[in-house]
């Protein structure tokens, strides 16, 4: 007989080894996205634009008396992956539905919840490679001046934020359509409400104080200022885990209920 | 292993299938054949948890296929129709992606997959682009991933469809040899191909099963329900009067032909007239020159349920 003990022991391991398999899922899965990612002439074109923008944005700011901080290159930032991220999410579920290849991996031993965050986290490591440029910016003010590292860290943290967020808001939307161009229609139509929605909605005459407040807390811009600002808290890291953690749950309710058509 | 529960699948108002309920037993090689658009592919998406039924339960190796989809989904290798592969992966790459989706260690991940290229004919071709492959590789690849975790049942979804002759009869030998080892559902509508290859056939239309058992016993009750065709020396207002009084026929038919007629004679349920037709026919002195069933095989069976589908969607 088996103390009880033991017997948690056993259930423990049990629970151990279905969060390893799950999490086995998740990295194949994330890994071929990545993979995948860097096969389509997309990516190259998107890393370009970025790398292009960012550093003339860079570029501008760097001059002889101007601060020593990337504050205004990071603002411009988050508009260029208002348009970038979705040109590299569009295609992410959208593409195995139009190529059918939806089917074997639907049919192989994973959950809906592992597809959709495979993906979401294979395309965040291309987000990552593609904010890479702003760390040779960084670079470059560090040896040419002493800026304060602080708001520059917290700044690229807030960056990959808003790209991951972007990135979640885009694979609901390709979840839901097999067109790409609709896919990335509907990420920047989406993203805008959140952007320029919440800043001039606020400033309409009708809306009152508390919904004004609501809304503040829900623009993006607004929410990474903090970051940009090195003033970050606790709310600033909520605004974003849940509005990953949101959209990606839409986007598994999405993908099952496209198995019920 | 594969137990369907009348499976009934309605997309919006349109039938898929209606009440689908067959069994098949370990190490079975069952053929599924319909005409296209019969609901074939709708069942197997079914088995393999890709879609859920509207109504109706299977099991897959015990594991119900939608309260323990994953259970079941790991005891199965299938290959969507029209084999559906990344096209910018390389064979191998994609068979390790397969290999880590189904959960293999690397190890052997690296023995199977050297096993089903071996199996597969695919060693030639194992670092190339799937995209650069032709239809019949792209076709080898998709069983070599249905194969790699050594299932205990395969789904093919028409294994051969868009294959030339000779490929054709390579599918069908590697099936053959993989009987005994997994339990094989295949999908297909053309039946020569796997009429000799399958223990069993489900034949269905419309989204019914309309014939199953072995082929062997498809082809007697088909030739039993059949009508006789038989062509007599004499006029055909007598051979009509001698046929309709012999024992288990009801009905008979009749067209001349340059002295010669032709009757069709329609037996009483599951009754084979040929023996009485023919003693009846003697016994008046009455020359035969043929006699045969109409639908003799079962390939014209098929083509008649095929037909009756078809009259049946555009009515």
């Amino acid at each position: 007989m088996m103390s009880e003990v033991g017997v948690e022991m056993v259930k423990r391991g049990r629970v151990a080894g279905r969060v390893r398999a799950g999490a086995r899922g998740v990295v194949t899965i994330a890994r071929r996205e990545l993979a995948g990612l860097f096969y389509s002439p997309i990516a190259y074109v998107v890393l370009a634009l970025f790398a292009l923008g960012s550093t003339l944005f860079f570029v501008n700011e760097f001059t002889v008396g101007m601060q020593a901080t990337l504050r205004t290159v990071y603002w411009w930032v988050v508009w260029l992956l208002m348009f970038l991220v979705p040109a590299i999410s569009m295609r992410l579920v959208s593409e195995e539905f139009r190529g059918g290849t939806i089917e074997p991996l639907m049919t192989a031993p994973v959950s809906d919840a592992q597809v959709i965050v495979g993906k979401w986290l294979g395309a965040m490591g291309f987000v990552l490679v593609l904010l890479s440029p702003l760390l040779l910016h960084a670079a470059v003010l560090e040896m040419t001046a002493s800026p304060d590292r602080g708001p520059i860290l917290t700044g690229l943290i807030g960056l990959a934020l808003v790209g991951g967020l972007y990135l979640a808001i885009g694979i609901f939307a390709s979840a839901t359509t097999q067109n790409q161009i609709i896919a990335f229609l509907l990420t920047v139509f989406a993203i805008s409400l959140l952007t320029f929605g919440m800043y001039f909605l606020p400033r309409a005459a009708f809306v009152g104080p508390g919904l004004r407040q609501a809304m503040y807390y829900l623009n993006v811009n607004g929410q990474f200022e903090d970051f940009n600002k090195g003033l970050i808290d606790t709310s600033n890291f909520v605004y974003f885990v849940t509005g990953i953690g949101l959209f990606l749950f839409l986007a598994v309710k999405v993908l099952e209920s496209r198995r019920w058509r | 292993m594969i137990e369907a529960n009348a499976l009934t699948k309605w997309y919006g108002p349109v039938r898929g299938i209606e009440g689908l309920s067959f069994r098949v037993e370990p190490g079975q090689v069952v053929g599924f054949l319909g005409p296209n658009g019969a609901g074939k592919s709708t069942t197997l998406r079914i088995l393999t948890g890709y879609m859920p039924p509207t109504s109706g339960s299977a099991r897959i190796a015990g594991h119900d296929v939608l309260t323990a989809s994953v259970a079941a989904r790991s005891n199965i290798g299938y290959l969507p129709e029209s084999t559906p592969l990344y096209l910018e992966m390389r064979v191998e790459e994609y068979l390790h992606y397969r290999g880590r989706l189904m959960g293999m260690a690397r190890r052997r991940r690296r023995e199977r997959i050297d096993a089903v290229c071996d199996r597969c004919g695919l060693a030639p071709v194992r670092q190339r682009t799937i995209g650069r492959l032709s239809r019949g590789n792209r076709q080898r690849v998709g069983i070599a991933q249905a194969l790699l975790h050594e299932p205990r049942v395969l789904i093919l979804d028409e294994p051969t469809a868009g294959l030339d002759p000779n490929q054709i009869q390579e599918v069908r030998k590697l099936i053959g040899e993989l009987r005994g080892r997994h339990t094989i559902m295949l999908s297909t509508h053309i039946l020569p191909e796997i009429e000799r290859l399958a223990d069993r056939l489900i034949v269905i239309a419309g989204g019914r099963i309309v014939a199953q058992g072995s082929p062997e016993a498809l082809r007697r009750s088909v030739r039993r329900s059949g009508r006789v065709v038989v062509e007599v020396h004499g006029l055909a207002e007598q051979v009509a009067e001698t046929l309709t009084v012999v024992a288990g026929v009801a009905g008979v038919e009749t067209e001349s032909d340059n002295g010669w007629c032709r009757a069709l004679v329609t037996p009483r349920e599951a009754n084979d007239v040929r023996e009485a037709v023919g003693r009846a026919l003697l016994a008046r002195g009455l020359a035969v020159r043929e006699m045969r069933h109409e639908t003799a095989s079962l390939e014209a069976f098929f083509m008649q349920i095929t037909a009756e589908q078809e009259v049946g969607v555009a009515g």
